[in-house]
C-alpha cells in the first residue's frame, strides 16, 4: 500500500475524525482500535482502497510488538503513526483504584512510546515519516479530577521533544497536537454549567470541535509541515491564550 | 550467505542510507559504535535486519543489554534465527 498512516483509537471520536480527514487528503489509513464501531465500518466501506482496520487492545503492552509486525507484513512501511488512543478517567487522585492509574498510565504513556518505537524503525529505513501524538491542554493547565490524565500528557509531550531530536536526522518529524475541550465520548461528563462556562471564556467564543484537532493532525502529515518538529500545536479555540 | 555475511551487508547498506563511513575490516570485536555507525545507524541496522530476517531477536529473546562486539551482534541474531526455526 503507497504512503499510509496508522491511527489508534479509531473508532470513534478524534481518532474517527482524524482517519476521515487522512483518507479525505488521499492517503491511506490503517485504523486501529478495539472495537469495529459502526461508524468505522462506514468509513472502511467509503474508501475501501485505502482504509484498513485492524483490532488490537493496546492497553496490552506486550502484544504491541507483534501487532505491528503484523502491520509492516501486510501493508509495507508506514509513512505516519498517530497516537490517538487514551483513556480519561476522571476522579480526584485520593480516592482513585491503584489499578486505574497503571492502566492509565500504560495506554496514555507506555503504548504511544512502544508503538513509535516499533513503527519508526521502518519511517528510519525510509528516511521520512511523521509521528503525532495526541496531547491535551491539559497537559499544561491542569484540570481537576485529571491529574493521572494530565500527567500522562506532559509525559508524551516530554517524550515527543526528546524523540524528534532522536530521529530528526532521518527525515523523521514527531509532533504534538493539544486539543482544548471537545465533544466527544471522552468529555462526555463535563456539561451544563461547566462546559458553558468554558465555552463562554473562550475568545472564539466557542469549543473547538474533533474536525478542527484532526485537520491540524493532517497539517503536521503533509510535506506543508516538513520544517516542524518537537512541537506542540494548540486547537482549542482560544481558551488558554 | 551466512549470517556474519547478511549482518555485515546489511551494516554497509545501512552505512550508505545514514550517511556514515564504516571502519574498514571489521572483525569480531570490533565494537559496533565505533564501527563508523551512530547510535541512529545501530537502530537502522536492527530495522533493515528485522525486515530482512523476520525477526528482531532484542524482543523476542527480551535482551536487556544489547551487545557491544560485531560477533555478539552476530551472535544475537544466530541465536534468533534458530528459535524462530524450532
Amino acid at each position: 500500500m503507497s504512503n499510509y498512516v496508522v491511527v489508534t483509537g479509531a473508532s470513534r471520536g478524534l481518532g474517527l475524525a482524524i482517519c476521515r480527514d487522512i483518507l479525505n487528503s488521499g492517503m491511506a489509513v490503517v485504523a486501529v482500535a478495539r472495537t469495529y464501531s459502526t461508524e468505522l465500518q462506514d468509513l472502511v466501506a467509503s474508501f475501501p482502497e485505502l482504509c484498513h482496520f485492524i483490532q488490537a487492545d493496546l492497553a496490552e503492552l506486550d502484544a504491541i510488538p507483534a501487532v505491528c509486525k503484523s502491520i509492516v507484513k501486510e501493508f509495507g512501511r508506514p509513512y505516519g503513526l498517530v497516537n490517538n488512543a487514551a483513556a480519561g478517567h476522571d476522579g480526584v487522585l485520593a480516592t482513585m483504584p491503584n489499578g486505574e492509574i497503571d492502566s492509565l498510565m500504560r495506554l496514555n504513556v507506555q503504548s504511544p512510546m512502544l508503538l513509535s518505537k516499533y513503527l519508526l524503525r521502518s519511517m528510519l529505513l525510509n528516511k521520512k515519516g511523521r509521528i503525532v501524538n495526541i496531547s491535551s491542554i491539559i497537559a499544561k493547565t491542569g484540570f481537576n479530577g485529571l491529574s493521572v490524565y494530565a500527567a500522562s500528557k506532559a509525559a508524551l509531550e516530554g517524550f515527543s521533544k526528546s524523540l524528534a531530536r532522536e530521529v530528526g536526522k532521518a527525515g523523521i518529524t514527531v509532533n504534538c497536537v493539544a486539543p482544548g475541550y471537545m465533544q466527544t465520548d471522552m468529555t462526555g461528563d463535563l456539561q451544563g454549567e461547566k462546559l458553558a462556562s468554558i465555552q463562554r471564556r473562550s475568545p472564539l467564543g466557542k469549543l473547538a470541535s474533533v474536525e478542527d484537532a484532526a485537520a491540524m493532525v493532517s497539517f503536521l502529515l503533509s510535506e506543508k509541515a516538513s520544517a516542524i518538529t518537537g512541537a506542540v500545536m494548540t486547537v482549542d479555540a482560544g481558551s488558554t491564550a | 550467505m551466512n549470517i556474519e555475511q547478511t549482518v555485515k551487508r546489511a551494516m554497509h547498506d545501512v552505512a550508505e542510507l545514514s550517511d556514515c563511513q564504516l571502519i574498514e575490516p571489521i572483525k569480531s570485536d570490533t565494537l559496533l559504535l565505533q564501527s563508523g555507525l551512530d547510535s541512529l545507524g545501530y537502530a537502522m541496522l536492527v530495522a533493515q535486519l528485522e525486515e530482512e530476517l523476520g525477526i528482531d531477536p532484542f524482543t523476542e529473546l527480551a535482551i536487556t543489554v544489547y551487545p557491544a562486539t560485531f560477533a555478539e551482534f552476530v551472535a544475537v541474531y544466530a541465536k534468533g534465527l534458530e528459535q524462530q526455526s524450532q
